[in-house]
């Protein structure tokens, strides 16, 4: 597995970026890409290894994580932290704010009237 | 589709021709809450107007197809129509400063293409403490942990 430059590249020209705005959105320095660039491989010697052994490419036993999956993984982890630094506070609060301030305000606020428009406990 | 979606380009053309027509006004209660993150169920937004007699607020109501009916009764002013069922008018906020410095603390939030006042969380959560009606007692430790948690999120970001 290493970087394919012509398939980067096209990505960041769909998206009408050069690369030097692309690095700088992802906080990933000019010397970070190209030493990643050039490197034979992106994958720890141990998963060849292991893939040698089996007789089978790395990606066979490897799997992208899905991003929604990442997203709620770190919020998740961000409810734990906050969870801890306040302990008074219900998780489960925690957690849906956190959900909610990943969405788009107006996202927010379709869900709060969809939800006290389906189900009319409080008014 | 678009047009089945709650709050759509209806209710965003009436808060736009708000602006356009220059009246003040603050978005407060529950939906104010809501857009700031706080886990929170609502059914209408709540619009605070320095001046209901402002003439730009019926200027803006006609372009949405949406009419002012005056108070009835004990029953507070209201809108009418289509486009604006989904606001509420409020004259008055309990426990909070005038409209002016109100409209200064309060924060700026994008709805699409146009930017509203928004009355911040604990303003909010000031107002509901000073009413204290049962419905803002029930919603108040959710409205508390939210604006919490928007902190220590910032604290854990800085």
């Amino acid at each position: 597995m290493h970087i394919s430059p012509a398939k980067l590249k096209s990505l960041y020209e769909s998206k009408e970026m050069h690369l030097k705005r692309l690095l700088s959105l992802a906080g990933v320095s000019k010397s970070a890409y190209y030493h990643l660039l050039y490197k034979d491989t992106l994958l720890p010697d141990s998963l060849h290894r292991i893939a040698q052994i089996l007789e089978v490419r790395p990606s066979a036993f490897l799997e992208e994580i899905n991003p929604d999956e990442k997203k709620m993984r770190k919020i998740l982890s961000l409810t734990d932290k906050i969870s801890a630094s306040r302990p008074t506070l219900d998780r489960d609060n925690i957690r849906h704010t956190l959900i909610l301030l990943n969405e788009k305000p107006i996202e927010r606020l379709r869900r709060s009237l969809i939800r006290g428009r389906k189900l009319n406990i409080l008014q | 589709m678009a047009e089945n979606l709650i709050f759509s380009s209806k209710e965003i053309s009436f808060l736009r021709e708000l602006i356009k027509q220059d009246v003040k006004f603050i978005l407060v209660g529950l939906s104010a809450a809501a857009l700031q993150g706080a886990p929170v169920v609502t059914q209408d937004i709540d619009l605070w107007f320095k001046n209901l007699a402002d003439p730009g607020i019926k200027k803006a109501l006609k372009k949405v197809g949406g009419v002012y009916v005056h108070p009835i009764g004990l029953n507070p002013p209201t809108f009418a129509g289509d486009s604006v069922k989904l606001f509420d008018i409020v004259s008055t906020m309990h426990g909070l400063d005038s409209f002016d410095n109100e409209m200064c603390n309060s924060i700026k939030v994008s709805l699409g293409q146009i930017q509203i006042h928004v009355l911040k969380l604990e303003r909010i959560i000031k107002s509901k403490e000073t009413v204290g009606r049962a419905k803002d007692r029930i919603v108040l430790p959710v409205l508390k942990d939210a604006l919490e948690t928007i902190r220590s999120l910032k604290k854990l970001k800085t």
